[in-house]
């Protein structure tokens, strides 16, 4: 029925950053965070910034796509700069309002974090924008295969994350029906706390039993057609570094010397 | 090819699911196992493939006993399986993903896996859907995946377990064509169904009851001898009901299952009985045969009041697009999936007007996306129109205030109701709706015991058990009786018999039908045009969102011609009279006949030796499940 769920925001395209192996970009998403924790002047936030902007140039994804993607995460940004707003004090006093305080330090911190998170999760968009989640899992998996000798499932976390994002939009679609016949029948989450509750317990009960019935036959399935675990299977899309990873790799150790060395010289 | 020797099998030691079968499976063969629930027709599919080992007796395939587990994996590769729900069985996001697990599991180098993924979408009619997202398929088209990710695995054997049987006619009849195809290329086919339409269709019929092969031979053998299986819990196809009747009636037709065959010996006879010439036949091709009653586009007359009125109502999941296109002032063209609505189209509902009478029975027919669902949602304001109004008893269902009233009035049962049941108790999960509304104690006690009553449960025995120990049938009419515990004057359901074995959706039916005479005004979405012709007032036919046309069914389904142009059918006797019209056959232009009529016309008209005693008791559709031996 309703078609309008999707998982990720998902942006199809054939640039260079969607050709990516995933694993580059999950490792490049993970040195490009520590890099900016590194970034302690504003001259390096800019550089950072003027990278992730060419980032997205490359991948040639639009403003108001990364904006979308950007805003429900924005919510984070603003409590972190906040905080920091009124916690850090030192320097001039501007506002005085009893046990609250505003000092340039303070405003100086507030701006800075603010965009260095900002610029951390455009940076983290842009990975979901231009990978598929499924690539994403396999990455992840790839990514933790040298835990397996420690006993860390690899194998199997990447494939309950694979299917785990199978099942999403069905169950969101199931939930969905369940929620419109609970509401027929008069249900509503306002009114009586106690009310409340009996409405969540009538979508979460058939949420549940709809999971395990689900599980019961996916395994009996799965089965049938001979799932024994990681081993000797093959894969479809096998992950290959190809001559752009190297490319890539090249990119973030050129933007992480720039940080360092700014951070060096000032 | 697989060999079933003896086989017994218990799921908790003390009833026996399989109770010494014995089976052949020939290689190249399409074989069909038919059986009511709980004949134990599923366990042993689950047997084929060593998903199930038997607790006695031993199953082969190709000389590798299951039980043996390191035959286990050549054994699943050798006997491919698809599952009944379309939803459990995908393991991938992506089609080609899904398609490729098998042949990955199996260790098959990247190269080949290509080849075999593509080859597998071609078989089944998904070539190009390499890179869709599963969820975002048809019934169909997903089941249809699932075969392609058997085919991959290059079985020798299909297994298919009931894998029709949550599909609408068209994504069954798409399952059909894949596997009569891959059987031509010498794929062996075991189907397990309780569609008798389907077992038609194969070379070899086996009937199963209560763990044992009740009949077995090929389908006309097996198929004709309808006391047997109505017995068994079975349907008989509609041709089978009519060439025994005609036997019965004293005429010389062989008992078939193939309505073709079937009218063109009554033809023959027609014409030896010189009720019919072959002359006339050429006159008259089968696509031009049309009546002169107008199709019913609209209703005129006024006279019953408007329960529920649509003005003019459209509807788009996507609001921001339809109103980017409004702007542009043209809709893009729209891209067309190969088999079953185009997932792109933006309008769920467009320009629909109908009324829902105080009273009446009104059935809404039409495809899988064809906006019937959407069009209910709207009855009682779970959805608002993108444009146009829905009038209940003359409140726009819109308005602030409106919602609450009429949520108590008009009751939607979705389809596979039972999925939403919740509470510890049958009767807490009746007494939700009541208690939502506010009554007190008494009332909702009252409610709950009159609701369960009407859906033909007994209050005192199940009020007090969980709903989720209940079978099925039950569990759907526990659901049932809670939507009418809201007392509603409407009741709207969907797809109410979806899924459900012969005997329980007939009985299910003659409770809806007695609901009706009890007062409710129902509005009823189905696929079967035999149910809707023979239960309501009124049908509505909508194709692609609009309303195609809305009048009783004696008028509507007269067009047969119309309605599969829309890829509808018409009743089964009424095709099958519109054949014998084709071949020449004077029949009434404006009758829409029924299973008895028609027996009961050709008899007459062969001038057969009836004894007038048997032509008034052939069993009429849909009863034969009272008929004695």
């Amino acid at each position: 029925m309703n078609p309008g769920f999707s998982f990720g925001s998902y942006v199809s395209g054939t640039s260079c950053v969607h050709r990516l192996d995933p694993r580059t970009k999950l490792i490049a998403g993970c040195v490009f965070i520590a890099v900016l924790l590194c970034a302690k002047t504003a001259a390096a936030l800019v550089v950072c910034a003027a990278f992730t902007a060419l980032c997205y140039a490359l991948a040639q994804i639009p403003p108001s796509k990364a904006a979308r993607s950007l805003a429900p995460l924005m919510a984070i940004v603003v409590i972190v700069a906040v905080l920091n707003l009124f916690v850090t004090q030192g320097g001039q006093v501007l506002v005085n309002w009893g046990i609250l305080r505003i000092s340039e330090a303070g405003v100086q911190t507030c701006l800075f974090m603010g965009a260095r998170l900002t610029i951390m999760m455009l940076g983290m968009s842009l990975i979901t924008l231009t990978t598929m989640t499924i690539d994403l899992t396999e990455a992840f998996e790839w990514v933790l295969k040298p835990f397996a000798r420690f006993g860390v499932p690899a194998h199997e976390l990447g494939m309950i994350m694979g299917i785990a994002l199978r099942f999403m939009p069905q169950f969101a679609n199931e939930l969905a029906v369940v929620y419109h016949a609970q509401v027929s029948r008069g249900a509503r989450l306002s009114n009586s706390p106690a009310r409340g509750v009996r409405m969540l317990t009538s979508l979460m009960v058939p949420l549940f039993t709809s999971v395990f019935r689900h599980a019961e036959t996916l395994s009996a399935a799965m089965d049938a057609r001979c799932y024994h675990g990681g081993e000797g299977r093959t894969h479809l899309h096998p992950l290959r570094f190809a001559p752009h990873d190297g490319a890539a790799v090249a990119f973030m150790a050129v933007l992480a010397g720039c940080v360092a060395a700014i951070g060096y010289l000032l | 090819m697989i060999d079933v020797q003896n086989v017994r099998f218990t799921y908790d030691g003390a009833n026996f699911a399989l109770d010494g079968v014995s089976l052949h499976v020939r290689k190249g063969e399409f074989l069909c196992i038919l059986g009511g629930n709980g004949s134990g027709k599923s366990t042993l599919a689950k047997h084929l493939n060593a998903l199930l080992i038997p607790d006695e007796g031993t199953v082969k395939v190709q000389d590798m006993p299951t039980a043996d587990a390191d035959c286990t994996y050549r054994i699943r590769e050798t006997v491919g399986m698809v599952f009944q729900n379309p939803d459990d069985q995908l393991v991938a996001s992506l089609v080609e993903d899904d398609v490729a697990f098998g042949p990955e599991n199996l260790g098959v180098p990247t190269d080949e896996l290509r080849e075999r993924v593509t080859k597998a979408l071609e078989d089944v009619g998904l070539s190009g859907f390499e890179r869709h997202e599963t969820h975002a398929l048809s019934g169909g088209q997903k089941q249809r995946v699932a075969i392609a990710g058997v085919l991959a695995m290059n079985p020798a054997v299909l297994v298919l377990d009931e894998a029709s049987a949550m599909l609408d006619p068209r994504g069954r009849a798409g399952l059909m064509r894949v596997c009569h195809e891959l059987h031509e290329r010498g794929m062996t086919i075991v189907m397990i169904t309780h569609y008798m339409e389907e077992a038609a269709q194969a070379d070899r019929v086996v009937v199963m009851e209560h763990g044992h092969v009740a009949l077995e031979g090929t389908p006309d053998e097996v198929l004709v001898q309808a006391r047997a299986l109505a017995h068994l819990n079975l349907d008989v196809p509609f041709a089978a009901r009519l060439s025994l009747d005609l036997r019965d009636a004293g005429m010389a037709v062989q008992p078939t299952v193939d309505a073709g065959k079937l009218a063109r010996e009554v033809l023959t006879l027609g014409e030896a009985g010189g009720v019919c010439t072959a002359a006339s036949a050429s006159a008259a091709p089968l696509d031009a045969v049309d009546t002169d009653v107008d199709f019913p586009t609209c209703e005129g007359d006024a006279d019953a009041p408007a329960l529920i009125e649509f003005q003019d109502v459209s509807f788009t999941y996507d609001a921001a697009e339809a109103k980017r296109q409004r702007k542009r002032k043209q809709a893009p063209a729209a891209r067309q999936a190969k088999w079953g609505n185009s997932p792109d189209s933006l309008w769920a509902v467009r320009g629909v007007s109908l009324q829902v009478r105080r009273g009446e029975f009104l059935g809404v027919a039409g495809h899988t996306g064809s906006g019937k669902s959407t069009l209910i949602q709207h009855m009682n304001g779970i959805l608002k129109p993108t444009s146009g109004r829905v009038l209940i008893d003359g409140t726009d269902i819109a308005s602030k205030g409106a919602e609450s009233k009429v949520r108590g009035s008009i009751g939607v049962v979705f389809q596979y109701p039972e999925h939403q049941l919740f509470a510890e108790t049958v009767y807490k999960d009746v007494a939700f709706g009541p208690r939502n509304l506010g009554l007190s104690g008494e009332e909702v006690d009252a409610l709950v015991r009159s609701s369960l009553e009407r859906v033909g449960l007994s209050f005192d025995e199940l009020a007090e058990k969980s709903p989720f120990e209940l079978s099925g049938g039950q569990q759907r009419r526990v659901a049932f009786a809670g939507v009418l515990a809201m007392d509603p004057q409407v009741l709207v359901l969907d797809e109410p018999a979806a899924g459900l074995d012969p005997a329980s959706k007939r009985s299910f039916l003659e409770m809806i039908s007695r609901l009706h005479d009890q007062g409710l005004t129902v509005v009823m979405v189905s696929h079967c045009m035999d149910d809707l012709a023979a239960m309501c007032d009124r049908v509505a036919v909508m194709n692609e969102g609009r309303l195609l046309g809305v009048g009783a069914p004696e008028r509507l389904f007269l067009h047969a011609h119309k309605l599969k142009e829309v890829g509808l059918g018409t009743t089964e006797p009424q095709a099958f009279a519109e054949t014998l019209r084709a071949g020449g056959w004077p029949l009434e232009q404006e009758k829409l006949y029924t299973e008895k009529d028609l027996a009961g016309m050709i008899a007459d008209a062969c001038g057969a030796n009836s004894s007038g005693n048997d032509v008034a008791s052939p069993s009429p559709a849909g009863s034969e499940g009272q008929v004695v031996e």
